[in-house]
């Protein structure tokens, strides 16, 4: 118990330090306030972006359509359960 | 369904299929090249989000003053929104920050309070299923703490250091950038009213369900 304890602790530091590492080598790109359109793409753009424009185009369709299958599904079984109910209420000759 | 639902709803679709030539034609950003165009559905998405968030709230607000059940209904209607526009904007985001800023998430002060704002509303939403009776006031209680959240995570990126864009990119966008990004936010804004007003009606419809068994009952 005591060794998995010390494993996790070691495991902690260690991605800790790592990403404190890999933030140094790093420092951040300046906060924009404007966009400057411009003609021509980049060379060096135009491979890296495209698999991450079509995830978050693809994310969008895809989350947006579940959701209206899911509230359309949902819908249609509270509907089913209501006709049902008010049928049942008819034959029990309640209004 | 109101009459105006399905000519809405065919007007969205028509949207949604014209958004993207728009997007398409745009010209690319000087820094950012292709990735940008991410930000032609992430910043609608966003405002959809908060949007939902000042929904729910006032709902909540609402429904504790007066108790009115269609109140909590709308609140949770737009409970569920703050979820999905949120998980939108979420993970746009990062796509969209991995090549603009080398990483996919900073733990600044626009993208920590958006996280909250959304995990206040699944709080909402897991509250309001499994909660039990009174849940809807202590759901309502904990929808104001999401609308209070709004204007943080708007004007976080004017008063914190981060690498955000600030909200001054917006009103300075020249019209090629500008005319796909309001196209794509009235589409997202028609899409949010016709996903509240499907969710209302589901709503509803439980709520006369529920009205049905207690007569029986009765």
């Amino acid at each position: 118990m005591n060794l998995f304890r010390a494993f996790l602790v070691l495991l902690v530091v260690g991605a800790a330090s790592f990403d404190a590492t890999v933030q140094a080598q790093q420092p951040p790109p300046k906060q924009q306030d404007e966009f400057v359109p411009i003609d021509e793409l980049p060379a060096q753009d135009q491979l890296p972006a495209a698999p991450l424009l079509v995830a978050a185009y693809s994310f969008i369709v895809l989350a947006l359509f579940a959701y209206v299958l899911s509230v359309a599904r949902r819908l249609g079984g509270v509907q089913r359960e209501l006709e049902r109910l008010e049928s049942e209420m008819k034959r029990s000759g309640r209004t | 369904m109101p009459k105006w639902f399905t000519p809405a709803a065919v007007t969205c679709g028509l949207m949604f299929a014209v958004a993207p030539i728009l997007i398409a034609a745009a010209p690319y950003e000087s820094t950012m090249g292709l990735v940008q165009k991410i930000f032609y559905v992430h910043l609608p998405s966003a405002w959809m989000f908060l949007l939902a968030a000042i929904t729910c709230g006032i709902a909540s607000v609402r429904f504790l003053r007066r108790n009115d059940p269609r109140q909590d209904r709308l609140a949770w209607a737009a409970a569920e929104l703050i979820v999905l526009f949120g998980a939108l904007t979420l993970v746009t985001g990062p796509l969209w920050a991995r090549k603009a800023w080398g990483t996919w998430w900073q733990w600044d002060v626009r993208l920590t309070s958006s996280l909250m704002g959304w995990m206040v509303a699944v709080a909402y939403l897991l509250l309001r299923k499994y909660g039990g009776p009174g849940s809807d006031k202590l759901a309502a209680g904990l929808a104001l703490f999401g609308m209070a959240n709004v204007p943080f995570v708007y004007i976080s990126v004017n008063y914190w250091r981060t690498i955000h864009p600030t909200t001054n990119v917006v009103p300075t966008l020249p019209t090629s950038f500008g005319v796909p990004l309001w196209f794509s936010a009235a589409t997202f804004l028609l899409l949010f009213v016709l996903l509240l007003r499907m969710r209302m009606r589901l709503e509803d419809q439980r709520a006369t369900l529920d009205t049905l068994y207690l007569s029986m009952d009765g």
